[in-house]
């Protein structure tokens, strides 16, 4: 087991070396950098940046420098915890994410307890029924999450939540608490605000999870001990409930580690679209910006949080079942 | 709307009555009426004024209840001192107003600086437009003084106006930046236009604690206009770019190496986290970003633009008066809170979130706006500009196709693509009416307009005369879809215009519509739409054919030309680098533009030598040639596209019917945001 | 990785407790595609599904057909026209009409105003003449399935769902979005579904350093957040692509994304169909390696295949409106759904223009019907799951 730990551990060092490769590279993919960026910004607001101006500002942010160069630099800061400055936002990057993080976290996981709130019962339901009208409807119920364009959903709740509940307009919080510090009035205020966007994010993940939970729980209903339970008379309900919906979510749980960075990542364009102060409209302005470190950062983040999620998830696994140990090795 | 005109009323009842059914061809007539751009949300050009004359100043101040608190505690010298003798004294549009209250609205990010300058910082300009944006008037200067034939300006400072730390306001500011900022090559690589005449560098010098001079090697006598328009010498917005004219010295100085060891300037760097003395040296003097940063605007920045919410709180040493003797401002802060978001940051102005808001507001939602007024408690106001909303330049450099080049460089082609466009449908469709179809020229009222004939030249619909004319230059010949074919036998001639999404105008979709309009006069438009840097990039690289832009500030000819002749070598809409490298350098790069060009050109320039009145002469034959060789064609002007839809709350007080909206005037700055008020 | 397989690709199972009837011969002597389809048949809201699928793609091949308005013919005067009401009987005869519309912007609310003219009858005609087209890429003709009489003239026209902002008729662009999206969406999983079959074939046969490697790179490709990539690779597109090769340059581009989750499924089925008895007896009774890879493992794997398709087409439909909304995807002047949508996409649409929401329709009918026929299809892909 130890070495099995072991071994996966080291492969996702090397994984998530591998993303710090490339995330680098695709931020560096779109032509120009910065000071391309930020020369446009300031020729579209009619102000002009000279050439040397601009060969200047390349020699400040260190843009001149080969490729591998700026990488080496990034990753020689990242290791002895600096994470470099924003170009865009002129403050170190850890604490334009820092404040966002915690709350990218929030709408996440109340997506995530949505989405199993959801996805665990008609899961359920539609595996013991199966093709029954009921596993129809429930199943058509979790899909459409899957398929309404959800940035156009958003705005559409945003709108009515407007003309209906007065409601505020996008963000996480009511405009006089944006600044207040943390206390019972804001986290409630949170909370309040928390429901359209987990709907929204929760609803997308739903069909998925409910083709997991369906098809795990297919599995167990044919194995012989169910037969057994069944043919000595316990009553269906505690057939199905007492064993193999027990054994079904265990891998089901055990998905907690990489869904959660799937959300996040996810979560970008809804995000936009209600205004929501998390890190995915941050990553999206820093690609387009071409705002490397910021950018970059968060991307590697997300990645290392998918791995280490992942690995956790495959550890839970076979720790719950050692069978796959065996298929695996 | 209470000033409804009875030619309106008599409009809306004949559309009640079209409504139910009865008068169709009312409905078109009312339409058409609509489109003449006369509607009850454009109101009377107003403003507040300064107070020049010294004898109308108030003798006795008063300031903000906080502030008197202050005072009372011993913490704050008394208002008459925080003043000094000579205060800024700005007669408000309708009242005197009262103390308290915040301003709210919304900015879109750290990119967003401009939206903060154009309301709260006062303009610290020296000198500042009036409200019509017309008439140059002292601002923080006391004074300005020409000498020697233009060629050194005195700048009298008001005695005793002190920095928002409140140290002294006095030469040694500008002797500072002209001499420790603007001539550190680290900090400006390249020379400011602005304190050139002819391309030739001025210099500042102290006369005395209040006294400096602006001293050129030739006349400048468009030195006032330069100091009051949207210009690097335009006051503390610039400091990011070490520009501005001033900058606080006992503040700045303790992070520049002249004045501070190497060592101790490295610990500063390091600590703060910046790669260079320079990087650290531009956060310290960004008026945005820093709120340490001693300020002379009535606001100063206590958030910064790089949180989620920019706020502004009152400048307890702000040398704004209202001619009552209160201490401006009036309204205690602002609070900018971030959408990153259009949409959102629209519908929170559509739900009444936002006390005053025209930055970011989409004139497309006008009617959503309108019909949410009740709800929000506020009122829609439309403010025109006196520029061309949509343009399209033509890049008279582009070489990779020499074809395309040849026929971008044939006048009668631009005009013949000029008149093949339907500014009413484009007007109608994106702007809701409310635009004035027809050419680059300004506004029949601005001073260098030429004359009323020139809004119509050739920038009216019609097709027979277009295709007469393309037939004539030698692009007879069509393909089977009617498409004009290639003179060098290479196939159809597609011409390929460049857009950027995102803007304030809707450059893609409008080129969708002049591309369907273009294929009745045989012309194959491809609409590219790209993103902000690559638009910045193919232009650099000569590779943009047409582009879309707007003209505003183009009104202030003088000192917004970007796009009346190629001006600027990096553009997201280029009429040719090349030109603008040579006019730069003075013909020493670049290529030397066709006769026509080159007059306009030579106009241009010479006008910041000579006085007033043959500079407007100048003025107005700049604009003729522009309109005559239609090198930029004109689409739909006069609009409220660019910031000019205003949604401000019932209760705001001093706020115009309508007010003058330019890039250069700092709209709504040229209102004076810190008179408005709360009214209950 | 043993997440994947385990959890993703479920086996179906018969209902529980459900009789066997082994007296049906039937069954054991039908081949494998027929045992798929008598299980498919159960599936009925697939069964359903199949058939809008196939209504979806008639609308692909005839859009222009189907069009009776140029997509991109604009018009000031008819900016925002609500989807005009259709009359199916003129008096008691059947004869599909609609009313004329005049309009205008009404200078109190700016919003523009269309009244119907109730004298004015603009009949509805079946073939009528219209814009022309190449009718299946070929065929040069004018005809429409309906129209009006005298064609395009414009005071005589009909919008059946409305217009846009610039006076186009959404129904026509409707049409012409449709094939677009549903082809780009096919040619993207035709791609991903080449890549994967490859490389989760040679990972899964090969096994050792080789399965590494590819599981390694799939790992990784799935770490790194899709917006990233994708505006990465869409940048780099050169700038002076035509609309064509921007569409192929962006299916590419969803494909190269799209690859892995059917890399793992093909993976999947490799290792554990290696181990099933079928296998095991061909190798036993001396079967070559090439025979019991084509003639018995592929077979039942090809069915998995077809249901691992059908489940990546909605992925790529909505991939291709989440792209446009990014502004990364199809851009105007093409026409797609993502296109459509992201027209939409703005406050003064769904407050006073909300038929320009429709094309949303069409996307969740067509990812919805995808999902149940995939679905469908994987529960029958199991030859002896009955």
């Amino acid at each position: 087991m130890l070495a099995y730990i072991g071994r996966r551990a080291l492969l996702a060092l090397f994984t998530v070396w591998a993303i710090s490769v490339l995330s680098f590279a695709i931020i560096q993919l779109p032509p120009g950098d910065y000071v391309t960026s930020y020369i446009a910004q300031m020729a579209s607001m009619g102000s002009a940046v000279s050439d040397e101006e601009a060969q200047a500002l390349r020699l400040q942010y260190g843009l001149g420098e080969p490729m591998y160069v700026q990488y080496l630099k990034w990753m020689n800061q990242i290791v002895r915890g600096n994470f470099g400055m924003s170009m865009e936002w002129r403050r170190p990057v850890i604490e334009v994410i820092g404040e966002r993080l915690w709350l990218t976290v929030a709408v996440s996981v109340s997506a995530l307890i949505l989405t199993w709130a959801l996805a665990l019962p008609i899961g359920i339901y539609s595996a013991v029924r199966q093709y029954s009208a009921g596993d129809y409807i429930a199943t058509f119920i979790g899909f459409i999450g899957l398929a309404v364009p959800n940035f156009l959903l958003a705005l559409v709740l945003l709108y009515l939540g407007f003309v209906f509940f007065n409601a505020n307009i996008g963000g996480l919080f009511s405009p006089e608490l944006q600044d207040a510090p943390w206390g019972g009035a804001k986290v409630w205020d949170l909370l309040k605000h928390l429901p359209i966007p987990a709907l929204i994010l929760g609803l997308a993940g739903t069909a998925q999870q409910i083709r997991i939970m369906r098809a795990n729980l297919l599995d167990e209903l044919r194995k012989p001990y169910v037969v057994t339970a069944r043919s000595k008379g316990l009553p269906e309900r505690t057939v199905v409930l007492k064993y193999p919906v027990r054994v079904a979510l265990n891998p089901f749980a055990s998905t907690i580690g990489y869904t959660l960075p799937y959300i996040v990542s996810g979560s970008i364009i809804v995000s936009l679209v209600l205004g929501l102060p998390t890190v995915g409209p941050l990553l999206l302005k820093a690609l387009i910006a071409q705002d490397m470190f910021l950018a970059g950062t968060i991307v590697l983040l997300l990645g290392v949080m998918t791995v280490a999620g992942t690995l956790i998830s495959d550890i839970l696994l076979v720790w719950i079942d050692p069978r796959i140990r065996l298929e695996d090795t | 709307m209470s000033q409804r005109r009875p030619w309106t009323r008599t409009l809306r009842s004949a559309l009640t009555l079209i409504l139910s059914g009865a008068l169709l061809t009312a409905v078109v007539t009312a339409g058409a009426l609509a489109q003449g751009g006369k509607t009850s949300l454009i109101g009377k050009l107003e403003g507040p004024e300064v107070v020049t004359d010294s004898a109308k100043w108030p003798k006795a101040f008063k300031e903000a209840p906080q502030l008197a608190e202050l005072v009372k505690a011993g913490k704050l010298p008394p208002v008459a001192e925080r003043i000094g003798q000579d205060p800024l004294v700005i007669k408000p549009l309708q009242a005197i107003g009262k103390y308290g209250g915040t301003w709210r609205a919304g900015f879109t990010g750290p990119a967003d600086f401009w939206n903060g300058f154009r309301c709260c910082s006062g303009p610290d300009h020296l000198m500042f437009w009036d409200y019509t944006g017309d008439k140059v008037l002292p601002n923080l200067a006391k004074s300005l003084e020409m000498q020697d034939g233009g060629r050194a300006w005195l700048v009298h400072l008001r005695r005793g106006m002190k920095w928002s730390d409140g140290k002294p306001f006095t030469a040694d500011d500008f002797v500072f930046w002209f001499e420790d900022i603007y001539r550190n090559k680290d900090l400006v690589p390249t020379p400011s236009a602005a304190m050139a005449i002819n391309g030739k560098q001025g210099a500042i010098e102290k006369v005395d604690t209040y006294t400096v001079r602006f001293k050129f090697p030739e006349s400048y006598f468009m030195f006032p206009d330069v100091l009051a328009g949207a210009t690097d010498l335009a006051g503390q917005m610039w400091g990011y770019r070490a520009l501005g004219g001033f900058a606080p010295a006992h503040y700045l100085k303790q992070f520049h190496p002249k004045y501070v060891s190497a060592a101790e300037l490295d610990k500063k760097v390091k600590d703060e986290k910046f790669d260079s003395w320079v990087r650290l040296f531009l956060a310290k003097n960004d008026w945005a970003r820093n709120p340490d940063l001693p300020v002379l605007s009535p606001w100063k920045t206590v958030t910064p633009i790089n949180t989620p919410t920019w706020t502004l709180e009152r400048n307890p040493y702000s040398v704004f008066v209202d001619t009552a003797g209160n201490q401006l401002p009036y309204l205690d802060r602002v609070v900018l809170t971030l959408a990153e978001n259009l949409e959102v940051l629209n519908l929170r102005a559509i739900a009444g979130e936002y006390d005053y808001a025209s930055r970011h507001v989409d004139l497309g939602k006008l009617p959503v706006f309108i019909e949410n007024q009740q709800k929000g408690n506020y009122k829609v106001y439309l403010d025109p500009g006196d520029y061309c909303d949509l343009i399209i330049k033509f890049n008279l450099n582009y070489d990779a196709d020499p074809e395309i080049g040849k026929w971008f460089n044939t006048a009668d082609f631009r005009r013949a693509l000029s008149l093949g466009i339907d500014r009413d449908q484009i007007n109608e469709t994106f702007w809701l009416g409310t635009a004035t179809p027809g050419s680059v020229v300004p506004v029949d009222s601005n001073k260098y307009n030429p004359g009323p004939q020139y809004r119509k030249l050739w920038s009216t619909l019609d097709l027979k005369k277009a295709n007469d004319m393309l037939d004539k230059i030698g692009l007879a010949k069509k393909d089977a879809e009617g498409y004009r074919l290639r003179a060098d036998g290479k196939g159809r001639l597609r011409i390929e215009i460049m857009t950027l999404g995102g803007q304030f105008v809707q450059y893609t979709q409008i080129s969708e519509m002049i591309r369907e309009q273009w294929k009745k006069i045989g012309i194959d438009l491809k609409v590219q739409e790209v993103e902000r840097s690559l638009a910045l990039q193919r232009t650099a690289n000569n590779e943009q054919q047409l582009g879309a832009w707007n003209n505003d500030g183009s009104e202030h000819l003088f000192t917004f030309p970007l796009h009346v002749f190629p001006y600027e070598v990096a553009a997201v809409a280029t009429s040719g680098p090349h030109y603008a490298k040579w006019f730069h350098s003075a013909g020493t790069q670049g290529k030397e533009p066709e006769p026509r060009m080159k007059e306009l050109m030579e106009k241009w320039k010479r006008a910041f030598g000579v006085p007033e009145k043959e500079r407007i002469q100048l003025g107005k034959e700049v604009w003729k040639i522009a309109a005559e060789e239609v090198y930029i064609i004109g689409v739909v002007g006069q609009g409220p596209a660019a910031m000019g839809v205003r949604v401000v709350k019932n209760n705001l007080g001093n706020i115009p019917s309508r007010m003058y909206n330019s890039p250069d005037g700092k709209t709504p700055g040229i209102s004076r945001p810190a008179t408005f008020y709360w009214k209950n | 990785m043993a997440r994947p397989e385990t959890l993703l690709d479920p086996v179906p199972a018969p209902s529980p407790g459900e009789p066997v009837t082994p007296g049906d011969q039937r069954i054991f002597v039908a081949s494998q595609w027929q045992l798929m389809w008598w299980r498919f048949r159960r599936h009925k809201v697939a069964v359903a599904s199949a058939v809008v699928i196939a209504f979806f793609y008639m609308v692909v091949v005839g859009a222009d057909f189907l069009a009776y308005a140029d997509p991109n013919a604009s018009e000031a005067q008819r900016s925002l026209m609500p989807p005009q009401r259709l009359h199916w009987f003129d008096g008691w005869r059947f004869a599909p009409y609609v009313h004329g519309v005049k309009g205008a912007r009404d200078p109190q609310t700016f919003k523009r105003v269309y009244v119907a003219d109730p004298e004015m009858k603009i009949p509805i005609r079946l073939f009528a003449e219209g814009f022309e087209y190449r009718l299946f890429g070929f065929i040069p003709t004018t005809r429409h399935l309906i129209g009006v009489d005298g064609g395009r003239d414009a005071a005589k026209t009909i919008f059946l769902l409305g217009t846009d902002v610039q006076g186009r008729d959404l129904w026509s662009r409707l049409m012409y979005g449709t094939r677009i999206s549903l082809t780009i969406g096919l040619i993207g999983v035709a791609m991903s579904l080449v890549l994967g079959v490859i490389l989760g074939g040679l990972s899964g046969f090969y096994g050792g350093i080789l399965d590494t490697v590819i599981q390694r790179a799939i790992e990784i490709l799935r770490s790194i957040p899709t917006i990233p990539l994708w505006m990465g690779l869409a940048a780099a597109l050169p700038s002076d692509w035509t609309i064509l090769q921007v569409y192929f340059a962006i299916t590419i581009i969803i494909s190269l994304l799209g690859w892995t989750e059917l890399a793992r499924v093909v993976r999947g089925r490799f290792l554990a169909l290696r181990e099933e008895d079928f296998v095991v007896s061909a190798r036993l009774v001396g079967c070559s390696r090439r025979r019991t890879i084509f003639v018995h493992m592929v077979p039942s794997f090809m069915s998995h295949i077809i249901a691992a398709t059908t489940l990546a087409l909605p992925a790529m439909i909505v991939s291709e409106t989440a792209l446009s909304f990014l502004g990364l995807g199809l851009r105007p002047p093409a026409i797609s759904w993502g296109v459509l949508l992201q027209q939409a996409q703005n406050v003064q649409t769904v407050a006073i223009s909300p038929w320009l929401m429709l094309p949303a329709l069409p996307v969740i009918v067509a990812v919805m019907a995808f999902n149940f026929l995939g679905d469908g299809l994987r529960d029958a892909a199991d030859p002896y799951g009955r």
